[in-house]
C-alpha cells in the first residue's frame, strides 16, 4: 500500500489527479501551473516517458522554475526543440500526436464544453473572458482532455454560456456528425471536490471519486445538475509520499502551487 | 540599399490609419517599442492580429488606436483579464471594437495560406462550437463549410490572411532586413511572410556576413522588409531571448494602472507620451524604477557549440 500522509493541500490533490491520468509514453500539451505539475508529477513516477510540450513551440523544455506562462523565457533554455505555433498546434495537434490536453475553464458544463470567451450574452457580454488561444483546438484534436475546474453551481454548468471549446456538445455521437477526430474529447474533469467522468453512452459526466473532506451530498449539491453517481464510487485516493516528494522538492520548492488556493482551489 | 530607419520614421511612413497590421510576439520578442510609437503618433482605425495576444494589444485597444481585432485570445496572462479590452467590449470605453474570434491553431494556418498564396485553408477545430455562430466584420467570409472533395467528411475553411503590414521584433538583422530569431516562434514566421510588408526592430544589426554564419535562423528574407530598427530592448516588458528577461514587476505596474481609465491614462502620459522614442523610455525606466532593477533583467550567457556551415 501506498504511503499517504495527511498534510497536503487541495492543489497538490488535484495536482496528483492530473499526474494519475498520464500514461507512460504520452505526448502531453501543457499550459501552466496544474497541468505543468501533472505532467511532470507523472514523468517523476509511473510516466518516465511522457512528453510535454507548449503550443508557443516548445518541445520536452527543462525549466528551473515553474513557467507562468506558456510563452516563459524559462521555457528556452534547454529545450529538445523549439518551433512555432504552426509545429504544435498543427503538426504534432492537428496532425494526431497529441494524447493527452490540459485545459480549464471559467464555465464547464455536464457535456464537458468548456467557455473561455464571455460570460452572459456574447453580444453584451457581462464578462469578457481571454477567448479560445489554443483551448479549441486542444479540445477538438487530444485524444483525452483533462479538464480542471473550480466545483460550484457557477463555474459548473448544464449549459456553458459560450461553447469556446467543445466537449461531447450536446450529447454522445455530436463530435462526430461534426467531424471531429475518433476517439477524441473530454476524459475527466479534476475539481476542487471530486473527480467526474464521461458516460460514453450519454456523454454525461458522473461522479467517479469524491475528495476526502467532501461527500458524495455536498459534491451533488454543488453540482447544477442532476450528478449521476457512478456504482463503484469511493473516495478520491489522497497524494502519495513520493508524489508529494517530487511535487514539493524538485517541481515547486518555493511551493507556487499554494496561488490556487487564493483562486478558490480549496 | 541600407534600409535601417529610426521608429518614428519606420512607423510614420508605413503605417496607415485604417491600416491591417500582424503584430509579432509571443511575451517573447514582443516589439513594444513599434507599439508605443503608434499610439504616440495617434494612429487610427487600425485592424490588427496575432495569435495569443497580451499586455500590448490590451494597451493598443485602450490608447483608441484599434478598430478592429482578429483574435484568438487576448490576456494579461499572470496578471489576468486585459483591463482595458474588458472596457472596450463591456463599456465601449474609449470605444467597442470588433472582434473575429478564431484559435491558436485556425489564425496561424490562415497567416500560413496567406504567405503561401493558398486562398484558403481547411482546419480541423473549431467545429461544433459556438465560434462557428459569432460572425463579425468578415461576415461569411469567417468560415466556410464543406464536404470534402476527396473523402465527403465534414470539412471547416478558413480565409487566407494578407495584412498590410508586419511589425516583428527579432534579435539581429543586417541593415538589409534579412532577420533572425531564436526562442519561442509564436507566429511570427508565418505573419510576417503573410504581409505584404514588413519593419523589422531588432536588438542589434549585424552585418551580412554574420547573418551568414548561421542562415537557418532567417525568418523573413531581405526583400519583403521596408525597415530596419535598431532597438535594444525594443520588446520590453516582454523578454528577448539571449537578451533581457521578462518584466514581471512592470507587468504588474500594468495590471494595477489599467485597472481604471485613469490610472492607465497616466501610465500612458508618462510611459508613452512622455517619453520622445525607447532611449528615452529606458532612461526614465532607470531613473524611476532604479539601476539595479534594470541590470537584473539583463540576460546570462549559455552558450552551446557554435554552428558551422563549412563544408
Amino acid at each position: 500500500m501506498a504511503n499517504h500522509p495527511s498534510d497536503y493541500t487541495k492543489p497538490e490533490l488535484i495536482a496528483c489527479c492530473g499526474a494519475r491520468e498520464i500514461r507512460d509514453g504520452d505526448v502531453v500539451l501543457v499550459g501552466t501551473g496544474f497541468p505543468t505539475m501533472s505532467a511532470n508529477i507523472a514523468r517523476y513516477t509511473h510516466a518516465p516517458n511522457a512528453r510535454l510540450m507548449q503550443e508557443s513551440g516548445v518541445f520536452d523544455a527543462q525549466p528551473k522554475r515553474p513557467a507562468l506562462s506558456v510563452g516563459d523565457p524559462c521555457l528556452n533554455p534547454g529545450a529538445a526543440m523549439i518551433g512555432t505555433l504552426l509545429d504544435i498546434m498543427g503538426a504534432f495537434l492537428q496532425g494526431g500526436w497529441v494524447d493527452v490536453g490540459f485545459l480549464s475553464g471559467s464555465q464547464v458544463d455536464k457535456y464537458g464544453n468548456i467557455n473561455t470567451t464571455a460570460i452572459g450574452d456574447y453580444r453584451k457580454p457581462k464578462s469578457r473572458l481571454p477567448g479560445s488561444g489554443g483551448a479549441n483546438p486542444i479540445g477538438s484534436l487530444a485524444k483525452r482532455v483533462i479538464i480542471i475546474a473550480l466545483h460550484d453551481t457557477r463555474r459548473l454548468a448544464e449549459r456553458v454560456d459560450f461553447i469556446t471549446t467543445p466537449g461531447y456538445i450536446d450529447g454522445a455521437g455530436a463530435r462526430e456528425r461534426w467531424g471531429l477526430p475518433p476517439d477524441t474529447g473530454p476524459e475527466v474533469i479534476i475539481t476542487n471536490k471530486a473527480v467526474l467522468r464521461f458516460d460514453r453512452g450519454t456523454g454525461e459526466a458522473y461522479l467517479a471519486t469524491y475528495h476526502p473532506d467532501t461527500s458524495i451530498d455536498e459534491v451533488r449539491r454543488n453540482t447544477p445538475w442532476d450528478l449521476k453517481v457512478a456504482e463503484d464510487v469511493r473516495e478520491t485516493e489522497p497524494p502519495t509520499a513520493e508524489e508529494l516528494r517530487v511535487l514539493r522538492e524538485i517541481l515547486d520548492p518555493k511551493r507556487m502551487i499554494s496561488a490556487y488556493e487564493r483562486r478558490g482551489y480549496v | 540599399m541600407t534600409k535601417v530607419v529610426t521608429m518614428k520614421e519606420a512607423i510614420a511612413q508605413h503605417v496607415n490609419d485604417g491600416g491591417f497590421l500582424f503584430i509579432g510576439g509571443y511575451i517573447c520578442r514582443t516589439p513594444f517599442a513599434a507599439i508605443h510609437e503608434i499610439i504616440r503618433q495617434g494612429k487610427k482605425d487600425l485592424t490588427i492580429t496575432r495569435s495569443n495576444a497580451a499586455d500590448d494589444f490590451d494597451m493598443m485597444i485602450g490608447a483608441g488606436v484599434v478598430k478592429r481585432f482578429i483574435a484568438t485570445f487576448l490576456s494579461l496572462g499572470y496578471f489576468g483579464l486585459g483591463r482595458c479590452y474588458r472596457r472596450s467590449i463591456e463599456q465601449g470605453i474609449p470605444h467597442r471594437i470588433e472582434v473575429e474570434e478564431y484559435t491558436n491553431l485556425s489564425l496561424p494556418m490562415m497567416l500560413m495560406a496567406g504567405s503561401m498564396g493558398m486562398p484558403f485553408v481547411p482546419v480541423k477545430d473549431m467545429a461544433g462550437s459556438d465560434l462557428l455562430n459569432v460572425k463579425s466584420f468578415m461576415g461569411d467570409n469567417k468560415y466556410k463549410i464543406i464536404d470534402s472533395p476527396f473523402d465527403g467528411s465534414r470539412t471547416v475553411l478558413v480565409p487566407a490572411l494578407h495584412p498590410d503590414l508586419a511589425i516583428i521584433h527579432v534579435q539581429q538583422a543586417d541593415e538589409f532586413g534579412n532577420a533572425q530569431i531564436w526562442g519561442i516562434g509564436g507566429d511570427c514566421q508565418a505573419g510576417a511572410n503573410a504581409a505584404k510588408k514588413v519593419i523589422v526592430s531588432c536588438e542589434r544589426i549585424v552585418s551580412r556576413d554574420t547573418i551568414g554564419k548561421d542562415p537557418n535562423r532567417t525568418i523573413v528574407p531581405d526583400f519583403k522588409v521596408v525597415a530596419v530598427v535598431e532597438e535594444p530592448w525594443g520588446a520590453h516588458p516582454g523578454y528577448t531571448p539571449g537578451f533581457y528577461d521578462v518584466d514581471f514587476t512592470f507587468g504588474y505596474q500594468y495590471q494595477q494602472a489599467s485597472d481604471t481609465v485613469e490610472g492607465f491614462k497616466a501610465f500612458l502620459d508618462e510611459w508613452v507620451f512622455g517619453v520622445r522614442d525607447r532611449t528615452e523610455y529606458i532612461q526614465h525606466y532607470i531613473q524611476k524604477q532604479g539601476y539595479p532593477a534594470f541590470k537584473a533583467l539583463q540576460a546570462e550567457f549559455d552558450y552551446g557549440y557554435p554552428v558551422s556551415y563549412a563544408y
